[in-house]
């Protein structure tokens, strides 16, 4: 009865085999088939994604497929087994192929193919092994979601490798010779532990009853390679107070030596129990050991590129898309529990979203990644932010300029010590390839040790040249670095230079320099006690007034931004040309420089501008994007032009007086709209509210007029 | 036969077996009893109720204990080994009857009948987890052993007298099935028991008496607990628990490894001879409060606590040698608990740190303070500082692969606990890796509550509660304790010895006073506010940290008058005991 059932599910395999066609109309299948005919590959991986989108798919027959999977990997090796095209190339003969001629020369005349014993079991004939590989949709389960009603199912889980054993022979069939009748008995080995057969059971011997004599024949024996493992929950999914969970996986022929300790990877898999058996199944009839016999590795590679979408992710990004105030949004949501700092998390997104990188004609390359210095006195945050940053990347390291040397950073070359070989390690940087790297305490790092990074920062290659290696490494990595200025504390009696105390080649490397002070001022001291006295009643940070954004959904928007790539259209070209020379006028002016205003400044001001644009899902750079750019170069250094201005003497709106005035001077206008204004000011520093009040103050004055509805300005000709 | 229905404490697999049964026969499908049970849980909550005096295992009694039977053991739950799959429930086939029938090995470890491998049968699942006594807990916790032991005597003479009547009486065949099964297996697992009973009784001696400083798993009365469908959020790792349940009794010995496979089965290393499993019916996570001998006082009335509260000054101010401002400190750091966690911040906690310590006077008053210590909180420990004990001893758990167990440190401690960290013993000298890692897993303790273990691939945080004092010459920069009170004894008082009256009543004021509600009304939050503001005006080094301390001592100081809301006269006293303070620094 059951059998039946299955007669009519391998014919179901084998019409899904020879009839399934992928994306390109190609019968995927038979090619493989092919590839195994011509020895050219072992493994044929049945994806349970194929038969979900096969289109005669009966939905039981995938119902059973997943249920029984065990079952079914030998209803679909039997389909293989009558679909095996003919070889259509040459290929060597091996032993195995030796033998296998051999028998079927012998099979004709064979004495009786009924005894199950002499009959060849169709495992030995086999060059092929089939993986049933669970479907990829959807999540993987953690170690701790396969219950006691998995078994026997195909599933998927997600886990830590934490030990491996050797690859050792496991043997699937195994063929003696009787020393009477000199026949071939074979013994299928389903289980781990077997009971060889002693007495011939063919029918010549039994007649005869001459109990000949087994002898087991290793090199006609088909043997598997068999590997074990232990995996383990990643600590993402350990829930709170619970310790990771572990569970055996059993590699068998081309799964093995795929996974080393360490390694995080995904497996599909199909949940069954360890069958006991002797001693300990008489012990131990009541519990069950389990274990995961795999069907497919894959290794975890977390990169923005290959990040899939889970669920409803692409809709929740098509409306956030459509949410005109995305930009502070997803910037609030960086490490919503560090108050404040909005603009420094807005740079840490444009970090995390970058501009693209490229290639011109002559092979040149320039770096789409954006590095970015937090420099700052020490308690705020900084730390935090750097730590945060890499939790939300899909790919980030993290390491402190104390704790690490230039190889640890870029690569080291280091001898092996079983082999005695030379080997490449990749540092920090490399690891950190096409991802984030953060480096805390900075300038703590030896002088010798950061030089090793000035060529990751610009090339993004990290070359090495030892014991006969010489090789180039690539390190695309996006450079989040943080640092304490010369003396601990920001010094303001010393100039910018002296207490920043980096090196100029490195500090223009860096896009953005965020120079972050902790001031003294009343409001902030009360806005701090304020909190402090809020945590303590209520055991709960303030409410923030906005629920930030899910790391996964940033996540998720931020690899869809990624994929676009902005361009700079032709009528801005020239607006960022004189934007660029006014910040080196102004530095040129200034006697004590902040910055090192260089080519590379061009280039950031064009890399967060194609950030910016990435954000709003723009294939083109628009005006507003190279404003806020301007205006975040300008932030970053916010807190010490606000106290240069007071040093000097100019009050924040005469100062933005002579700045409207400078501009309207400059582009020779009697008129200048609002958001002309806005954006002027916004570049210096200076807030919305700051100039609203100058614009009142100069208007009672009778310098200007305001229009009363949108504020455009009309200087009054003196 | 009059009274309960089933003979709970002597036979309680016979109540599960016969519950089961009449749940099937009623026509209950026993496959939807995976995750569930068939009210058997109920039976036991409501047995229990009735019979509050349940004998407590400890492992010196352990062998006073006969398995199959009712028993209480309170624990903390060190490792969790995961899930174990067994045959829930199977059919067997009856001789004597034709047909089969249903029966569960829910709670048994061995079946009861052979099971037939074609047998129509159900896969359960029951979770493992490792319980160890909890580490530090202090003699005075614990019933004496004689005590129990004569309880436990008459308790089971009486026991037995009833159950043979009630057999007696009642032809119920499956009770006496069970009497024949089970003697053999009782006269098995006393002699297993024989050869390691030196061992075990030593190492219980031991820890009682030395407030533990080793916590080594194995033969110090760990139990393996099998706990049946529970929420898995309801049992965390380092919570102290009370089981009920049945001790199993498992006749075969320990299989010897020939055919082991590669990885080591944790349980391997666990013969049930050494470490008694107990089938678990209830689970009920246990407070300090439930450590306590006899609860003296239920309410916490005003002017009781005030009382107690200024005898207990008194008693710390002549332990600290007259140094009152070090004893209010004291009062504060003992009553302080981990009371909310926001963000990476542990609110509530206030570690304390004693300086000006000598090395000659470290060996009077901080003897002093430890036994003081070790007779007002249930679970204390102490540990000397030094290099060499840096470098070599494990401070926090980690995995071993090898074994596949989680391997506890001094720091896996339960909530609650007290650790003096004597610092003066420490003397300059080289760190290793192991020593770096010790002081940088002190220091996270200290600043955030939070224990690192170690998982070899990765490391994961796990919450901790444990009030830290350190003891020092100077300021400890190792250990950056919340409050550094340099310590100025006037006089060496001899102390008196303590009545244990007075000592039951401290243990109930500190256990009982922390855990009351606290709130700060909105006009004393203005004036507190106002403060913190002016202080930073003042000085600008102030920082969130300092202000979240003295919130934390306000909250504390109301707290240990008794009082549930922050008055200005206790903000005052804060702002005064952090003036005198800054005086000594």
């Amino acid at each position: 009865m059951k059998d039946l059932d299955f007669n009519a599910d391998k014919d179901l395999a084998k019409e899904f085999l020879s009839n399934f066609a992928d994306a390109n109309g190609e019968a995927k299948y038979m090619n493989i088939l092919q590839d195994v005919a011509n020895h050219k590959t072992r493994a044929i991986q049945i994806d349970i994604g194929d038969l979900i989108n096969y289109k005669d798919l009966d939905d039981e027959f995938l119902r059973r497929v997943t249920e029984n999977t065990r079952r079914y990997i030998g209803i679909f090796a039997d389909a293989i087994d009558e679909l095996m095209p003919e070889p259509t190339e040459a290929f060597t003969d091996d032993d195995h192929d030796i033998l296998m001629t051999q028998r079927s020369d012998e099979g004709v005349e064979g004495p009786d193919s009924s005894d199950p014993h002499q009959k060849m079991p169709s495992e030995i004939k086999r060059y092929f092994e089939v993986y049933i590989r669970a479907s990829s949709k959807g999540r993987p389960f953690t170690i701790r979601e396969v219950k006691a009603s998995y078994i026997g199912q195909l599933v998927r889980i997600s886990g830590i490798v934490t030990r491996c054993s050797d690859v050792k022979p496991l043997m699937q069939v195994a063929v003696y010779t009787c020393e009477d009748c000199g026949f071939e008995i074979y013994q299928e080995v389903t289980a781990r532990v077997f009971m060889p057969l002693f007495e011939c059971p063919s029918k010549r011997c039994s007649t005869n009853r001459s109990k000949g004599n087994l002898i087991l024949q290793l090199r006609a024996s088909k043997f598997l390679k068999f590997q074990e493992a232990k995996i383990q929950e990643l600590a993402e999914h350990v829930p709170k107070g619970h310790i990771p969970r572990t569970m055996t996986v059993h590699f068998r022929g081309e799964l093995t030596r795929k996974v080393a300790p360490g390694d995080v990877v995904e497996l599909s898999g199909i949940f069954l129990p360890i069958p006991y058996n002797g001693y300990r199944a008489m012990r131990a009839g009541l519990v069950a050991d389990t274990y995961l016999e795999a069907m497919s590795i894959t290794h975890f590679k977390k990169r923005y590129e290959e990040y899939e979408f889970i669920g409803d992710d692409e809709e929740q990004i098509s409306k956030l898309a459509e949410d005109g105030d995305i930009y502070n949004k997803l910037a609030r949501s960086l490490a919503p529990e560090i108050f404040g700092h909005e603009d420094i998390k807005k740079a840490l997104l444009l970090l995390l979203v970058g501009a693209p990188h490229r290639k011109l004609k002559d092979g040149m390359k320039i770096r789409g990644d954006l590095h970015i210095c937090l420099m700052g006195d020490p308690g705020v945050a900084k730390s935090q932010l750097l730590k945060h940053i890499i939790n939300v990347a899909p790919r980030g390291v993290y390491t402190t300029g104390k704790g690490s040397s230039g190889v640890g950073l870029t690569a080291a070359v280091q001898k092996d010590p079983v082999t005695n070989e030379f080997v490449l390690e990749g540092g920090a940087l490399v690891l950190a390839d096409m991802g984030i790297c953060a480096i805390d305490e900075f300038d703590k790092m030896d002088e010798s040790d950061r030089t090793a990074i000035h060529e990751v920062m610009e090339q993004q290659t990290v070359s090495i040249a030892k014991a006969g290696i010489t090789t180039s490494l690539n390190a695309r990595t996006a450079v989040l670095a943080a640092a304490n200025p010369a003396w601990g504390r920001y010094d303001l009696r010393r100039t910018p230079a002296e207490n920043i105390n980096l090196p100029p080649a490195l500090l223009s490397r860096f896009d953005l320099l965020w120079l972050i002070l902790d001031r003294a001022d009343m409001d902030s001291d009360l806005e701090m006690a304020r909190h402090v006295v809020y945590v303590h009643q209520n055991k709960e940070s303030p409410a923030l007034g906005f629920t930030p954004l899910e790391p996964s959904v940033l996540r998720a928007y931020i690899s869809t931004a990624r994929r676009l790539s902005p361009s700079v259209p032709r009528e801005l070209e020239e607006y960022i040309a004189s934007a660029y020379s006014s910040i080196r006028q102004e530095e040129a002016k200034s006697n004590t420089p902040h910055s090192y205003t260089t080519v590379r400044t061009l280039l950031s001001i064009l890399r967060i501008s194609a950030a910016l644009a990435r954000l709003r899902f723009s294939e083109t750079v628009a005006q507003s994007d190279v404003d806020e750019a301007l205006r975040l170069m300008q932030m970053s250094k916010f807190s010490l032009y606000s106290d240069e201005r007071q040093r000097s003497g100019l009050d924040a709106i005469s100062d933005i007086y002579s700045i409207l005035r400078d501009e309207a001077a400059r582009s020779n206008r009697m008129d200048v709209s609002y958001a002309h204004a806005l954006n002027w000011i916004s570049r210096k520093g200076y807030s919305e509210a700051q100039l609203k009040e100058c614009l009142e103050e100069y208007a009672a004055l009778n310098v200007w007029q305001i229009h009363p509805h949108t504020f455009d300005i009309r200087f009054i000709d003196a | 036969m009059v009274g309960l229905p089933y003979d709970f404490l002597a036979n309680p697999l016979g109540v599960v077996r016969s519950t089961f049964e009449k749940a099937v026969a009623s026509g209950s499908d026993p496959a939807s009893f995976d995750g569930k049970d068939w009210g058997i849980i109920d039976l036991f909550n409501d047995f229990l109720s009735h019979q509050p005096t349940l004998s407590r295992v400890h492992s010196a009694t352990l062998r006073l204990v006969q398995p199959n039977t009712l028993v209480r053991f309170r624990g903390m739950i060190q490792d969790m080994f995961g899930n174990e799959l067994y045959v829930g429930a199977y059919k067997v086939f009856l001789l004597l009857s034709d047909g089969s029938v249903w029966r569960t090995n829910k709670f048994m470890d061995v079946a009861q009948f052979p099971i037939d491998s074609s047998a129509d049968k159900r896969m359960w699942e029951r979770r493992l987890l490792y319980c160890v006594p909890v580490p530090g807990q202090n003699a005075w916790t614990e019933t004496s052993s004689e005590a129990f032991m004569n309880h436990y005597m008459d308790w089971t003479s009486q026991q037995r007298e009833k159950r043979r009547r009630a057999d007696e009486e009642s032809n119920d065949c499956e009770v006496s099935g069970d009497e024949v099964q089970c003697s053999p297996d009782t006269k098995k697992m006393r002699e297993d028991e024989h050869p390691s009973l030196p061992s075990l009784s030593h190492g219980a001696m031991a820890e009682s008496s030395s407030s533990g400083m080793s916590i080594v798993p194995g033969l110090d009365g760990s139990f393996l607990v099998k706990i049946y469908d529970s929420l898995e959020s309801d049992l965390k790792l380092n919570d102290v628990f009370e089981f009920v349940g049945v001790l199993a009794s498992d006749p075969v010995p320990q299989v010897d490894n020939e055919d082991c496979e590669f990885f080591e089965d944790p349980l391997h290393h666990l013969p049930p001879n050494k470490v008694p499993r107990l089938h678990c019916f209830i689970h009920r996570k246990l407070a300090v409060q439930d450590f306590l001998q006899n609860n003296p006082i239920i309410e916490p009335k005003p002017h009781l606590v005030k009382e107690i509260r200024d005898a207990l000054l008194r008693h710390l101010t002549t332990v600290l040698g007259n140094d009152n401002v070090a004893a209010h400190f004291m009062l504060l750091h003992l009553l302080s608990r981990v009371h909310a966690r926001v963000d990476a911040l542990a609110v509530g906690k206030l570690s304390l740190n004693l300086t000006c310590f000598s090395k000659e006077n470290v060996s009077v008053f901080g003897n002093l303070l430890s036994l003081t210590v070790k007779n007002l909180l249930p679970f204390t420990h102490c540990i000397p500082l030094t290099v060499e004990y840096l470098n070599t001893t494990p401070l926090a758990p980690r995995k071993d692969y090898d074994t596949n167990r989680l391997v506890t440190g001094v720091l896996q401690l339960a909530e609650g606990s007290h650790i003096i960290v004597d610092e003066t013993k420490l003397e300059a000298g080289t760190l290793n890796s192991m020593g770096v890692e010790n002081a940088r897993l002190l220091k996270n303790l200290m600043e955030l509550q939070k224990l690192e273990y170690d998982f070899k691939y990765y490391k994961m945080e796990m919450a901790t509660d444990i009030q830290l004092l350190v003891l020092s010459e100077g300021k400890s920069n190792i250990l950056p304790a919340d409050v550094v009170v340099p310590f100025r004894p006037s006089v060496v008082s001899s102390i008196d010895a303590v009545v244990e009256e007075s000592l039951q009543a401290w243990r109930w004021y500190l256990a009982t006073v922390r855990l009351l509600p606290h709130s700060i009304e909105s006009e004393m939050q203005k004036v507190v506010e106002n403060d913190l503001v002016a202080a930073r005006q003042a000085d600008r080094s102030l920082n969130p940290q300092d202000f979240s301390r003295w919130l934390t001592m306000g909250r504390l100081m109301s707290l240990s008058f008794g009082e549930t809301s922050l008055s200005l006269e206790h903000w005052q006293m804060v702002k005064e005991l952090e003036k005198l303070r800054s005086e000594r620094l």
